[in-house]
């Protein structure tokens, strides 16, 4: 066992070494995996990736390996690209119990959350093990209208670009835990009011300096995504409506009735950021999951984390597989659908030419809860490494 | 006795039918014998059995008698008259357990408000009617552990019960007073702050020498008792032998009165039920090592978060641990307790030999559907395959004292079976058929 254990140490050692040792200068390194699951072209058994300065130069069987380049022999593992989380809340707050929201003001849509985060929290390394590499931040849903989420690769200790957009649009919360006994809005209809004041107000709003009213301009103009947490069916309608009458370009977030009006949010192409698949669910809400994108809706996974697990992104797909969902929309949704639905996808979410070379190595399947995430690589760095300590 | 009614019957016919009807009933009699048979005796003829306490079988058969395992192994004779099951090309394996269920409790029964409690059973607080009962079962959990919560630092006796589809918790109880639950540093009760935690530990602390106490005071009153009748025994023959004699009567010792709380809590110092504590931070886990050293009872570490800091001194300890969750989602939010939680805490702990079963320990009843799902995270952060299915089949009935009964696949065991499509740690695998006492609980319909 030790043996094992030493000698595994000692290929790991290698590999890294191997990956590192070229310093400033241009890196290439060819990997060679047992199966690529590029998620926009199928599966490579066999393949070939080589990573060029941190992106993917080319990937196939077929692949010239440029002379003097060090191979990485993964050809046991299977490689997928860096999971990509739709919407969480890591490294927003000292403890466990962190406070997203405004809890005084009802609207501030000009809080920018990525002003609270902290890169060097050990919630990031965690991710990064789960096989995270770039996630949403995001406020929560106390806030009818509650701040500019951001999007960030998790390779936060290099001084390099990790945020990738420092505001990817307003978040929006119709559901009732937006509602609070102690400042308004304390009804639904005041909130959805309320929703529907602010976006009147930006709609006329010329210019001037207005934070609030400027970021909520370029929402109505449909220029900025309108991300709306809209949770059972009727919560859903609202925020259908008002996306109608605004003519937002919006991304439903949440959505966990949503399959029981599936056709009307797929009519619509309004895409679905999905909550984590609850370990306490019955089986009915399991399927819910399933349903919806058999009907035609684009899906990506969350994690909601702290709320759930970060381990847990890659168990909800797997539990919605479980449940019901194709396997091929599932691993989308862990990847190449969020990169879309988060406006990244020209750089991340599939493993092909020209994309960020953000990779994740498992020892089996990557819709298998018993399957290891081995290693961790973002931008061609490796980030993370099982046996490391 | 069937034999007896039909005789009695033939006797009141005619010669003549006689032969027709000997005919009928001796076919009767074929149909009634075959039919209790095959309610009797089942033969599943298997892919792979994963015996758990044992290597795996291939191509096997397992026969079952009455609801208990007969025979196993690949040459097992199968009488043509028997039901088969096939199972060719697929897994069968024990009904799981779920060591940290919270199936049919509704929370606040959970704990009474008093802290000390320990001669209450969680039996009195359940609802059998829970709808969740039957997913549960589908997954292949057979058997189920619950225990009082934690809000009460002793709060009762917890039971093992079999989630065989009847709605009468005697028929369901496979046993009971498995371990008095205790909780150290628990935030339910007092927000983890460490006045609280000190206090938890020398209230529990406090209990247990009283208990010492009351349990010298009792053995120090049967003595007197003993002494007692022996004096009085004396006193009544020589009021018969010698009535002239004038002798004073002895004096019966002050009564004794018995105590529910300790008389538990003596039965935990004698080594007669363990003492299961739950406790998640470094400092708790200590602390109930500590107590089990001072008073020397059968000491079970329950959830055990951070126990991976300390995986050694717990391997020493020799403590079972009842481990859960193994992931922070199967609770809905995140409690204080799992500040530190770690997903390869089961492979470290493991790996240093502690005697570990995996728990669900989810928010509501359904989550112990997801036992499998717990050993296959379980894996994927380190932990050996082998162990991580013992840890939710055999380990935990070893663990809670019912081994004898349930946890593997072994001669003599109880016929809880799980029929798979394909490995137990596969998610995907999906599950064909689960028996218990060889009655079919779950069949899956859509057969492809």
């Amino acid at each position: 066992m030790i043996k094992k254990r030493f000698l595994s140490f000692l290929i790991v050692l290698s590999i890294s070494l191997c990956l590192t040792s070229f310093g400033n200068e241009p890196q290439v390194i060819a990997i060679r995996a047992g199966k690529i699951w590029t998620v926009t072209d199928g599966v490579i058994t066999d393949g070939i990736i080589i990573v060029d300065n941190g992106k993917i130069r080319a990937v196939g069987q077929e692949v010239d390996v440029p002379e003097g380049v060090n191979i990485l022999d993964m050809s046991d593992k299977n490689i997928i690209p860096g999971i990509i989380d739709g919407h969480c809340h890591i490294g927003l707050s000292l403890d466990i119990f962190s406070e997203m929201d405004e809890t005084v003001a009802a609207i501030a849509a000009d809080m920018l959350i990525l002003d609270a985060f902290n890169p060097h929290s050990k919630d990031v390394k965690k991710a990064l093990s789960s096989g995270v590499t770039t996630v949403m931040l995001a406020p929560g849903y106390r806030n009818p209208v509650g701040g500019q989420p951001a999007v960030v690769k998790l390779d936060t200790s290099k001084a390099n670009d990790w945020v990738l957009k420092r505001s990817a649009g307003v978040e929006f919360s119709l559901m009732n835990q937006a509602l609070m006994f102690d400042r308004e809005p304390t009804s639904r209809a005041g909130l959805i009011e309320l929703v529907k004041e602010q976006l009147n107000e930006a709609k006329v709003y010329q210019e001037g300096f207005n934070p609030r009213l400027e970021v909520l301009n370029r929402v109505v103009d449909a220029n900025l995504p309108a991300y709306i947490w809209a949770h059972t069916v009727d919560e859903i309608a609202s925020a259908m409506a008002i996306i109608d009458q605004y003519n937002l370009n919006a991304v439903l977030v949440a959505a966990g009735q949503g399959d029981e009006i599936a056709d009307m949010i797929a009519k619509r192409d309004l895409p679905v950021i999905y909550p984590p698949l609850l370990l306490s669910s019955k089986d009915k809400d399991l399927k819910r999951v399933g349903k919806m994108a058999g009907s035609g809706v684009k899906l990506a996974f969350a994690s909601l984390a702290p709320r759930t697990d970060l381990n847990d992104l890659r168990t909800s797909a797997i539990l919605a597989v479980k449940y019901g969902l194709d396997k091929e929309a599932a691993l989308k949704g862990l990847t190449i659908n969020a990169a879309e639905i988060l406006g990244v996808a020209d750089r991340l979410g599939s493993i092909s030419e020209g994309k960020d070379a953000d990779l994740v190595i498992l020892n089996g399947d990557p819709l298998q809860p018993a399957s290891s995430i081995e290693m961790v690589i973002i931008n061609g760095n490796i980030v993370y490494q099982r046996l490391e300590e | 006795m069937l034999k007896g009614v039909s005789l009695i019957y033939l006797q009141g016919i005619e010669m003549k039918s006689i032969k027709r009807i000997a005919i009928l009933a001796s076919l009767f009699l074929l149909f009634i014998s075959v039919g209790t048979l095959s309610g009797q005796e089942i033969a599943i003829k298997a892919g792979t059995i994963l015996p758990i306490n044992d290597a795996p079988i291939e191509n096997g058969t397992i026969l079952i008698k009455d609801g208990k395992i007969a025979a196993l192994g690949q040459n097992i004779a199968v009488d043509s008259d028997i039901r088969v099951i096939d199972a060719n090309g697929k897994f069968v394996m024990p009904g799981m357990i779920d060591v940290q269920s919270r199936l049919f409790v509704i929370d606040s029964e959970l704990n009474e408000s008093r802290t000390i409690a320990p001669e209450l059973s969680i039996l009195d607080g359940l609802d059998p009617y829970i709808e969740e009962s039957p997913e549960v079962a589908a997954q292949g959990v057979t058997a189920i552990y619950i225990t009082p919560g934690s809000r009460s630092l002793i709060g009762g006796s917890g039971a093992v019960l079999k989630l065989n589809g009847s709605k009468d918790v005697g028929e369901m109880l496979l046993k009971d007073n498995i371990a008095v639950k205790a909780a150290i540093g628990v935030s339910a009760n007092n927000e983890s702050s460490s006045l609280g935690r000190l206090g938890d530990y020398s209230s529990i602390r406090e209990a247990l020498l009283e208990t010492k106490i009351y349990m010298h005071n009792k053995e120090k009153y049967e003595r007197e008792v003993a002494k007692y009748d022996k004096k009085m025994a004396e006193y009544e023959k020589k009021k018969e032998t010698k009535p002239a004699e004038k002798i004073d009567k002895p004096k019966r010792p002050a009564r004794f009165r018995l105590d529910p709380t300790h008389e538990v809590l003596a039965k935990v110092l004698s080594k007669e039920i363990p003492l299961q504590i739950e406790a998640h931070r470094v400092t708790d886990i200590l602390n109930a090592l500590r107590l089990a050293d001072e008073f020397d009872f059968k000491l079970i570490l329950d959830k055990c978060t951070e126990g991976y800091m300390i995986a050694e001194e717990i391997a020493r300890s020799k403590a079972p641990v009842i481990l859960g969750p193994v992931s922070t989602s199967f609770n809905d939010m995140p409690r204080l307790e799992y500040r530190n939680h770690d997903v390869r805490n089961a492979a470290i702990l493991s790996e240093k030999g502690v005697k570990l079963a995996l728990g669900v320990s989810g928010k509501d009843g359904a989550s112990s559907k997801f036992v499998a799902l717990a050993a296959a995270i379980a894996v994927g952060n380190g932990m050996d395959k082998g162990m991580a299915l013992r840890a939710v089949t055999l380990t935990p009935a070893e663990i809670l004292g019912v081994a004898d009964r349930i946890g593997s696949l072994q001669v003599g065991k109880d016929a809880d079976v799980v029929i798979l499509s394909g490995h137990p740690l596969d998610t995907l695998s999906r599950i064909e058929m689960v028996l218990i006492e060889g009655k079919t609980v779950f069949e899956r319909k859509d057969q492809q």
